[in-house]
């Protein structure tokens, strides 16, 4: 038999008996939409997912901390020796080099904190923070990096710094009454509105052009600086944070240290000539700390705290990698030079095997009811073959072959699962936009576009990729032509002589 | 008698069907040759054997014993597959309960044989349309069989037999469930055709008015060949055959 004519009859014998196939296919629909439904689910958490890791920072950024120091402080207890590999392996200038000849390795440097009492003031000490952040390292490395300026431009000149994006937020205005001298640093939300506090703790989503500013504008602004390096030779303005009351209580009166006098050996003109776009992994100064040049923030030690040591050592470095997908390499090998390293790799890994373990429980939730269509298919199938028996017999003695017979079979089963699986799909889409617009709040022609193909900043709730569709449909129809199988043979086996039989 | 070979060649056949302690014999040792373009009658009471016959005749059943040759060919050595293009290309089938396909049209009922044979659509439903006029259903080419009265259905169901020009046709009671007038029309209008094209027909039959169409009758009785003679050219209207 020609195959279109197989393809006939099964349209025909289908559309005979249509309520009991409209139903079938509803069973697969249902399957359907619950596989697609559930498995758009779990998409949308990665696409979710990933949004959350965008907003966790520089994903291609590997913390490096020696041994003993940050993070695994246990295994640090034998580190003294000095030994050049393993355990407490120096993380000095000639370990990060060594760093930047790993492959795939674009940018390293050695990131250093003042590790002092800071106290920051600006405009003749009318605003200030006696919590100030400076961080340091290599500036030539500064674009290799990926720090990213938001405004202004990297500093060239000594006394140059970068201020983190919300740098100004930190400080307090002396002139203004206590409740309302400061002012809360918003929070981006990741979706184009911004996050604002007042303070007494009023939050709202704003638009991120109608934030509220800081009390200055940061960029250019001349900071002054003060340490105190604990030997009791602090000027006026070095204040300890969080000291007793009694100690302090001059001293908080006059914070106007960078006005009068010469400057102290512990404290330092610095000028912000650019803003930092917040990157949680590249350290606390890209959000409300300066970052200064390492060279510059060691002679500033050097000169303010003569008990302390040269720095030759770090605690911590940045090593900035080409692509994610040598994260893990990369961060093998400088694990094998004896250092710690921390990275959003992990933290994606097992977002990642999350997803996929709730993508995977999710699926077989719908595929169970797929499994029930299965069912549902086979039985409609061997009714039809009880019900078609004689027909079965007299096209067999009439000459038909048995495997058309089969393939009619198993096509009616097949173009079941087929139908089931294409209309499955275009309610799941639907579906899938219905959640997704109520996740976006209405119905609006953007919402629509989002909900549909996604955006920058939006993360959908079910996601729907291409190859979800055609999954669906080919293992609709894949398991319309299984369930079709035992019918299908239980009609072959029908022997023409049942046909005749009927006739006696 | 020309001295050709009989189209049909029965040797020795014998068919058992195991039953609850003992096995029924069905067929006891039949003979059988026809030759071509003979209208063969085979006659007997019902459990006589003779659907155990045309089963065996047709290729339905593997016999216990013994052969079928049809042109030559040894029906019961095919396979199911090589049966099933044996038949499409030299057998045909008129049933008693007519056997049309409810879900298809006149024309496509009788257009199905050349339909599994792979003849596309127009060229066979052009035939099937020639060979419904030439049994009078020139206008109701595109009815089902639900909307068609029995003789209609039959007339349809001879219209299918012979559309592939098959050497040997079988009918199986084809006036069983027809009223005398058309049980007259039916009959005439196998015997016409297999005259026009040298058809063979092997007509079973327990009525003893259809076997006065045959060029010969069978008869059997407990699956054994009581009688073989010919009928003598009588008008069909009056009683011709005998036992």
């Amino acid at each position: 038999m020609r195959f279109a004519d197989i393809l006939r009859l099964c349209m025909q014998n289908l559309s005979r008996r249509k309520s009991r196939t409209v139903l079938t296919v509803l069973g697969v629909i249902v399957g359907c939409c619950s596989i697609v439904i559930m498995v758009s689910l779990g998409a949308g958490l990665t696409e979710q997912n990933k949004a959350m890791l965008k907003q966790m920072g520089d994903l291609t950024l590997i913390n490096v901390y020696s041994q003993g120091s940050a993070g695994n402080a246990m295994m640090g207890g034998g580190s003294g020796s000095g030994s050049e590999s393993g355990e407490g392996a120096k993380l000095d200038d000639a370990a990060v080099d060594s760093m930047k000849q790993i492959p795939g390795v674009v940018g390293a440097s050695p990131q250093m904190p003042l590790n002092y009492a800071v106290r920051m003031s600006v405009d003749n000490g009318r605003y200030y923070t006696d919590y100030g952040i400076i961080e340091a390292v290599d500036m030539t490395q500064l674009s290799n990096m990926g720090y990213e300026i938001l405004q202004g431009e990297k500093p060239t000149k000594p006394g140059e710094v970068l201020a983190g994006q919300y740098f100004a937020y930190q400080f307090m205005d002396k002139y203004r009454p206590e409740g309302s001298n400061y002012r809360q640093q918003p929070f981006d939300m990741g979706d184009g509105t911004v996050m604002q506090c007042d303070a007494s703790g009023n939050c709202e989503a704003v638009p991120a052009d109608q934030v509220e500013g800081a009390f200055f504008d940061q960029l250019g602004a001349e900071v002054t600086v003060s340490i105190d390096t604990g030997d009791g030779t602090a000027s006026a303005s070095g204040v300890s944070g969080g000291s007793s009351g009694a100690s302090v209580a001059g001293a908080t009166g006059s914070p106007d240290t960078g006005s009068s006098g010469t400057p102290a050996a512990n404290t330092l003109e610095l000028k912000v000539t650019g803003t930092l776009k917040e990157d949680y992994p590249k350290g606390s100064s890209t959000s409300s700390g300066l970052l200064m040049d390492l060279n510059q923030l060691k002679e500033f030690i050097a000169k303010a705290d003569r008990s302390a040591k040269k720095t030759t050592t770090y605690d911590t470095a940045l090593v900035k990698v080409a692509d994610i997908s040598q994260v893990a390499d990369v961060e093998q090998q400088i694990r094998d030079m004896g250092f710690g390293t921390n990275s959003s790799e992990q933290t994606r890994k097992s977002l990642e095997e999350q997803s996929r373990i709730i993508q995977l429980v999710l699926g077989g939730i719908g595929a169970v009811s797929l499994l029930v269509a299965a069912i549902g298919i086979t039985n409609t199938m061997v009714m039809s073959v009880t019900e078609r028996t004689r027909e079965i017999g007299i096209m067999k003695a009439l000459g038909c072959y048995v495997r058309d017979i089969r393939i009619m079979f198993l096509g009616e089963a097949g173009f079941i699962g087929l139908l089931g699986g294409v209309i499955g799909c275009l309610i799941s889409a639907l579906v899938s936009l219905g959640i997704n617009l109520l996740a976006l709040g209405g119905v609006s022609g953007t919402n629509i576009w989002h909900a549909i193909v996604g955006g920058e900043d939006v993360s959908r709730v079910s996601v729907i990729p291409w190859w979800l569709y055609l999954f669906a449909i080919a293992f609709s129809t894949a398991i319309g032509v299984i369930s079709g199988f035992q019918p299908a043979n239980k009609a072959v086996r029908i022997p023409a002589l049942d046909a005749i039989r009927n006739a006696q | 008698m020309p001295m050709e070979r009989p189209i049909i060649e029965v040797r020795h056949l014998r068919k058992e069907y195991p039953a609850a302690d003992e096995t029924v014999v069905a067929l006891d040792g039949i003979d059988l040759a026809i030759p071509r373009g003979q209208i063969c009658c085979v006659y007997g009471e019902s459990g006589s054997g003779k659907s155990t016959l045309l089963n065996q005749l047709a290729g339905m059943e593997k016999p216990t014993r013994g052969g079928v040759r049809i042109g030559g060919t040894v029906i019961s050595r095919l396979d199911e597959r090589e049966l099933a293009a044996f038949r499409q290309r030299h057998l045909g089938f008129v049933f008693q309960s007519y056997n049309l396909l409810p879900n298809l049209t006149a024309v496509e009922n009788v257009a199905m044989p050349l339909m599994f044979r792979g003849v596309p659509k127009t060229q066979r439903e052009k035939a099937a349309r020639g060979m419904l006029r030439r049994v009078g259903l020139g206008k109701r080419l595109n009815h089902y069989p639900t909307q068609m009265s029995g003789g209609q259905q039959q007339r349809v169901g001879i219209a299918r037999a012979f559309v592939a020009r098959p050497q040997v046709v079988f009918a199986d009671e084809p006036t069983g469930n027809l009223d005398s007038k058309t049980k007259i029309d039916v009959m005439e209008m196998i015997v016409s055709f297999a005259r026009a094209l040298d058809q063979t027909i092997v007509l079973v039959t327990h009525d003893d008015n259809m076997a006065a169409y045959a060029d010969r009758v069978v008869t059997l009785l407990d699956g054994r060949i009581i009688d073989d003679r010919p009928v003598a050219a009588v008008p069909a209207s009056t009683q011709g055959a005998s036992r």
